[in-house]
């Protein structure tokens, strides 16, 4: 176990070091000479101003995202649920988009940003919670709604916009997901609310684990499941608004990871959450690594300095990519 | 698609019994109402009763250029479009035995709204008479590959599951676009995604008959087969259906009929899951052959009906018809499908002697099982085997819950 969790920080930090030289505008010899101390002004302003905290971001919101995914599959024993499919990411993105749209908030005050998104998240996960009505024991039921309730925020979504059109462009990147143009002030803004809900998973692990095995067990075990449930809930929406506001909607990040992270460190939820946080990072890190370099490949193969990969497209289609995978794997498999 | 909601009206006279008997009475008022709201209201505004004068006066008053370059054919488009979306959901619904199959899920939508973006913002200039061939490549490229990789999958969540993903994978496609494009191309983008009826003329209404043309007989052949599909796999095999070919080949009209319609409004989400609902709601004992007119006529009625308030709601700047659609569409379809369940189990209990017996997964509200099921099965094989001590409990837990939950 320890010797996983070893391979995969030693991934991170890899992950971390390609982020660091990956990206237009400075080879990897110059990123050197800056870290040992030289380069002009503009190097170190992109070294020490851009690049790290773009990098500290990705590693904290793909945590997030992969922490926030296992919670909520483990709380609602449902395989299905990512923070995408139950309303959460969605109703953050509403949140705000319309808070930016009525000028409560903006890229002057990032604050307000996250606490809109985290207002949005709890809404879509209460109108999940309304919507699903009797049927919200039931997994399946819950996961049915869930992609319901994100039509129908996404329909709300498109009324903002639609309304204020000037709106469009600025917050084009939380419908996509991207890490371009994160600077320390969202850094220092991510990481007490990441570091807060963070811990509060990590204490509600032991729980957790309990949960996933169903409530009688639970019950028996001396576990008040509901509560328990609520507050999971609860800490599940707060760090997916917070990656959210910060770097948008990254797709299935939050689907995924947390399978990948079960997979590989158990179902116990005290290794697996670390694990998940882990793994998620080490998704979105070198997700931007590769978007990075390939957008800069392809910017010079195609000779066009206006193409740029957003790391929430590449998620999205290693997602896709793995579920074709899958399906196919099993096609006489009764799913 | 007038002819399906004639036909309906014309052959649909069953013994009464409560919501059946108003099911016509209800979509011909509904039609009416909204296609006279649409041409009459707006800016100029044309009193009903003097709509006839002014669309025969044709183009030598405002408001007659107005209702017939405009109007009319806005009020056909949505029409049109909305029989075809509530047929191909009718049809994806019942081929997959999933009552949450709609368009979107297949990979047309993400699909054409790939080949409309790409020349916008790669500046590709196109002549104008192959303006359109782009969006119908596009839809059928997505729709094209999803059959071609669910090919290999049998079962229903799997065609399912894999629509998904080319919808996914062709929606990273469309955000690098939209990361590229300015301001403006991001809006026309943007609007056209949602699904927006405004602004198309009588060249797109025309445009969609060789589609229709093809695929009229090919509905009116596949709808016995679906009531076939609908007792489950191994009970159309035994009746003579190949369930492989017959779901292909479902999957391929609904194409046909989604490709062309999304090329010229853009996705208007929802519909294709809603009308189906509708439909099953009013005549919950009927079959597959019933219900595909009835869907057809329903789907009308909610893309007409969602145009108005898209067109009038927040004049003079025009909101898309689907965001209308998806707002107020799913909760309706949702309380639909819970209702409609509830009422179909208590109608059955009487009436299980007079009708054909329903497959395992009948109702709609079972079928709902499909999807997460697919996800509980993935999930106990992917982590099962390198679970350590209290692994093995929880997924068989999970596994447990998802199959016998809903039915």
């Amino acid at each position: 176990m320890t010797r996983r969790f070893t391979a995969l920080a030693a991934l991170a930090a890899v992950c971390a070091c390609v982020e660091l030289v990956a990206g237009r505008g400075m080879s990897p010899g110059v990123v050197w000479d800056v870290l040992n101390g030289g380069g002009d002004a503009t190097e170190r302003h992109i070294l020490f101003r851009l690049r790290l905290p773009r990098l500290l971001v990705a590693l904290c919101a793909g945590a997030c995202l992969a922490v926030a995914g296992l919670v909520l599959q483990s709380a609602l024993r449902n395989p299905l649920a990512g923070p995408e499919v139950t309303g959460v990411t969605p109703g953050a993105v509403l949140g705000a988009v319309t808070a930016t749209a009525l000028g409560l908030a903006g890229w002057e005050s990032p604050l307000a940003v996250v606490l809109a998104a985290c207002a949005g998240g709890c809404a879509g996960a209460a109108l999940l919670w309304l919507l699903a009505g009797r049927g919200r024991g039931d997994p399946a039921q819950t996961a049915v709604h869930g992609v319901l309730v994100s039509a129908v925020l996404g329909g709300l979504t498109a009324m903002v916009l639609l309304v204020e059109p000037g709106e469009l462009g600025s917050v084009v990147q939380w419908l996509v997901g991207t890490t371009e143009g994160r600077v320390w002030e969202h850094w220092h803004l991510l990481w007490p609310w990441v570091l807060l809900w963070g811990t509060a998973a990590w204490l509600l692990a032991g729980p957790l684990t309990l949960l996933r095995c169903g409530d009688d067990i639970a019950l028996a075990a001396g576990l008040s499941a509901r509560r328990a449930r609520t507050l999971a809930l609860l800490c599940a929406v707060a760090l997916t608004a917070g990656a959210v506001a910060a770097v948008g909607a990254l797709g299935f990040v939050g689907l995924l990871v947390p399978h990948l992270a079960v997979a590989v460190f158990g179902a116990d939820l005290r290794r697996s959450l670390p694990g998940a946080a882990l793994a998620g990072a080490v998704v979105v890190c070198g997700a931007d690594a590769a978007a990075q370099s390939s957008s800069r490949l392809l910017a010079a193969v195609l000779d066009s300095d206006r193409l740029t990969l957003p790391v929430g497209a590449l998620t999205a289609g290693l997602g896709a990519a793995l579920l074709l995978v899958v399906v196919r794997r099993a096609p006489d498999r009764t799913f | 698609m007038p002819a399906a909601a004639d036909r309906a009206a014309a052959g649909g006279q069953p013994p009464p019994r409560g919501a059946r008997r108003w099911q016509p009475l209800l979509v011909v008022a509904l039609l009416a109402a909204s296609a006279v709201c649409a041409l009459s209201l707006g800016t100029p505004y044309v009193p009903p009763h003097r709509l006839v004068a002014a669309a025969t006066a044709g183009d030598t008053t405002l408001a007659g250029i107005v209702v017939t370059e405009l109007r009319v054919p806005r009020v056909l488009l949505a029409f049109v479009a909305g029989a075809c979306l509530g047929a191909a959901g009718l049809v994806l619904q019942e081929a997959l035995r999933n009552p949450l199959a709609v368009p979107e899920m297949l990979g047309v939508s993400s699909g054409a709204a790939l080949g409309v973006a790409a020349p916008l913002v790669l500046t590709l200039s196109l002549p104008a008479a192959v303006q359109p061939l782009p969006a119908i490549g596009g839809a059928a490229l997505g729709g094209g590959l999803t059959l071609l990789v669910a090919g290999l999958g049998r079962s229903p969540s799997a065609v399912l599951l894999t629509g998904a993903a080319v919808a996914a994978g062709l929606q990273a496609a469309l955000l690098v676009l939209m990361v590229m494009a300015d301001q403006l191309d991001l809006q026309l983008i943007y609007r056209y995604l949602l699904g927006s009826l405004s602004a198309r003329t009588w060249d797109d209404v025309t445009g969609l008959w060789p589609w229709l043309v093809l695929a009229a007989p090919a509905l009116v052949l596949c709808a016995p087969v679906l009531a076939v599909m609908r007792l489950g796999d191994e009970d159309a095999e035994a009746l003579g259906v190949r369930a492989r070919h017959a779901r292909l080949a479902a999957l391929a009209v609904a194409v046909v009929l989604i490709a062309p319609v999304t090329a010229v409004c853009g996705p208007v989400a929802w519909v294709g899951f809603l009308a189906p609902h509708l439909s099953r709601w009013f005549d919950p004992g009927a079959g597959a052959v019933r219900w595909l007119p009835w869907s057809a006529a329903w789907g009308a009625v909610v893309v007409m009906a969602a145009d108005v308030p898209a067109r009038l709601a927040l004049a003079p700047v025009e909101t898309p018809a689907g965001a209308w659609t998806a707002l107020l569409g799913v909760p309706a379809g949702v309380a639909l499908m819970r209702s409609g369940g509830r009422r179909r189990a208590a109608l059955r209990a009487p009436a299980a002697a007079g009708e054909p017996p329903p497959g395992p997964r009948g109702t709609a509200s079972g079928a709902a099982g499909d999807v997460p099921r697919a996800g509980a099965e993935k999930h106990a094989r992917g982590a099962g085997p390198e679970r350590g001590g209290p692994g093995g409990t929880p997924s068989r837990a999970v596994r447990t819950t998802g199959t016998e939950g809903p039915r």
